[in-house]
């Protein structure tokens, strides 16, 4: 009988032989929406309590360790000390969410809606400065307000855009130490999401936990200004990157091979049916810090490195691999191209798939049970062949999904892994 | 003299200024507004979308193309008011309710607007009663529907549903689009029909409003 780090560890080196490794919740791009956190709670019948939200932009719930054990998860999440909005992850409070859910979320978030049904989040909970974000009326998690002032091209630097990140210090590294300790003792395999890495992220570039942004921060201008603007953009992932490489310095003199897995950059390179960008401008912006940084790491630590973006990838894929990355998630099988054969064929040996167990846009969402059965069997199999696969589904599971899918998903997977 | 070849060039290409500098000088020669949005910039929107189909423009080109020429639509738009100048046909676009996703739709807004329609972009976050009310108002030839979350796209069939109700429904036709929305979708919410891209979308609003 294996145990979770030794499944993670064999899939991660592609060698087959031991159950499917499987991951809800160890990363704010494989995880759970709250509402459907407190279903399977309540399936599973455990105790009956506010879900701690763990990400607040996408409003993802804790999977603690009694819901872990009976979903059959081998890996726990390292977060970050702040969220998305630069707010304190430390203490929390009770909130009851538009949908009338009890929830534990960070002090400076309030739920209370205005008098048109929207919730308004502030950078690092100060409402003293402009709203970042908005939760509409009849929506499930939050979205950012672009805050974006008139650019004067002549005083434009890319420091403007270099404000959110910044050397760590004691206080931080204490904080890593004491969190991947806690992480590590589960015995689980451990991913971090340490922040700083994501380079040209357009979940990052409004900058919600900034109070008065600068630079470029509508999402439109940042894709115009890959091509308008490649110097601006060549200097703002030149300097991210030394920073990044400091930081990981640090991090890995901190907590070491407590952590297994690093979640590095989230920007998603695909959309349903094409690329943000050619094949030629991907090599040419991003790979050559991609690759500086990922060399690093590599060549100091043990981390395998984790690559997020959604959409039609295939053709970005041999630049992502030659980029460095070990992991691509969450591999959207239904998107153009993405037929997990061929995934598995061309770049099985190359690269680890961490997700693409089920699609999310149809299957899981809107399908019968034998169909979310049959695919999970499907892809278990073509993915999971000799190692190199983390079951995951394709991107968070989202508050509309009937949870009867969600346990039909772990039971079939609880019976391919017996 | 001004060399339209060029206006088609910077828009193609997404260069702001220099769409608007060739649009001001045509203009300031008398070259008819028409005469430059079906030769030149219909045209250069039409080339982008295609390239944007066939895998060689990405969003960011057609963002910049899109802002191009809206440059130098702004220019043209006084010289057309009051003038009897013809739109293909009347489109009214946004984002369904609960849903903030703009990007998609502003595109599939502009290539409609650059490709000769008139377009009401009503926004995000658009309920039923905002989409009825501006159809009426504008006499819409073509309602358009984006959504990019499965938690939104239900939202749709809503509209169609009031649409039907306010009798409108052979008035009207009714394009759906974004990330999660396919055919089959469209069919079985009664929405006309479903396109995968702007380019697309503009394609198939010509056929729709040619059958009808």
């Amino acid at each position: 009988m294996t145990n979770s780090k030794e499944r993670v560890w064999n899939a991660l080196n592609h060698r087959g032989g031991t159950p499917v490794p499987v991951d809800f919740g160890a990363t704010t791009v494989t995880g759970i929406h709250c509402r459907i956190v407190e279903q399977l709670r309540k399936y599973y019948g455990l105790a009956d309590k506010p879900v701690r939200i763990v990400d607040p932009f996408q409003m993802l719930g804790e999977v603690d360790e009694e819901l872990q054990e009976r979903m059959g998860v081998d890996l726990v999440p390292l977060f970050g000390r702040k969220n998305m909005f630069g707010i304190d992850e430390s203490e929390v409070h009770e909130q009851v969410t538009p949908w009338g859910q009890k929830v534990l979320i960070a002090k400076g978030i309030d739920m209370t809606p205005d008098a048109e049904g929207d919730v308004y989040i502030y950078p690092e909970g100060d409402r003293s400065v402009s709203p970042s974000a908005v939760m509409p009326e009849g929506y499930y998690f939050i979205n950012a307000i672009e805050r974006q002032q008139p650019i004067d091209e002549a005083l434009l630097s890319y420091q403007d855009n270099l404000e959110e990140y910044a050397l760590l210090n004691e206080s931080d590294l204490a904080y890593w130490k004491q969190a991947a300790g806690k992480a590590a003792a589960t015995g689980k395999a451990v991913v971090a999401g340490f922040g700083g890495t994501a380079l040209g992220d357009v979940a990052f570039i409004p900058a919600m936990g900034l109070k008065h942004p600068k630079g470029i921060r509508s999402v439109a201008e940042w894709y115009m200004s890959t091509l308008i603007r490649p110097d601006f953009v060549h200097a703002l992932f030149e300097h991210q990157t030394d920073l990044a490489i400091r930081n990981y310095e640090m991090l890995w003199n901190t907590v070491g091979d407590q952590v297994d897995v690093v979640f590095t950059c989230g920007t998603d390179f695909g959309t349903q049916d094409s690329q943000f960008c050619s094949e030629e401008v991907f090599r040419e912006l991003w790979l050559p810090y991609y690759k500086r940084l990922n060399d690093w790491i590599h060549t100091h630590t043990t981390w395998k490195i984790f690559k997020h973006s959604c959409g039609a990838v295939l053709p970005l894929i041999p630049a992502m691999i030659d980029a460095g990355f070990d992991i691509l998630n969450p591999v959207q099988i239904n998107a153009k191209d993405m037929d997990s054969k061929v995934l598995k064929e061309q770049f099985g040996d190359q690269l680890v798939f961490w997700g693409g167990g089920i699609d999310t846009q149809r299957v899981l969402a809107f399908g019968t049970k034998e169909e979310v059965r049959r695919q999970v069997m499907e892809q278990c199999e073509i993915l999971g062949k000799d190692g190199g696969f983390v079951f995951n589904t394709v991107h968070n599971i989202q508050a509309n999904v009937p949870v009867e899918n969600v346990i039909t998903m772990i039971e079939t997977l609880n019976e391919i892994r017996r | 003299m001004a060399n339209l070849q060029d206006l088609y060039n910077a828009i193609l290409n997404g260069k702001l200024e220099q769409a608007v500098a060739v649009t001001q000088e045509a203009i300031n020669e008398g070259i008819s507004p028409t005469e430059i949005i079906n030769q030149y910039m219909v045209k250069a929107m039409e080339e982008i979308g295609a390239r944007f189909e066939a895998g060689k423009a990405f969003v960011p080109n057609l963002l910049l193309a899109a802002r191009a020429m809206k440059g130098s639509l702004e220019l043209l738009k006084p010289l057309m008011r009051d003038k009897n100048t013809a739109t293909i046909g009347k489109v009214v676009i946004g984002t369904v309710k609960g849903d903030l996703h703009d990007i998609g739709k502003n595109l599939v807004a502009s290539m409609f607007e650059g490709c000769g329609f008139e377009v009401i972009n009503l926004g995000v976050d658009v309920s039923s009663t905002k989409f009825i009310e501006a159809a009426k108002e504008h006499h819409a030839d073509i309602i358009c529907m984006s959504a990019l979350l499965t938690t939104t796209m239900m939202y749709m069939e809503k509209v169609v549903q009031a649409v039907e109700a306010e009798g409108l429904r052979d008035q009207v036709k009714i394009m759906v689009g974004g990330a999660p929305v396919n055919n089959a979708f469209a069919q079985k919410i009664g929405a006309d029909a479903y396109t995968s891209n702007a380019n697309q979308a503009v394609q198939v609003a010509k056929q729709l409003l040619a059958a009808s």
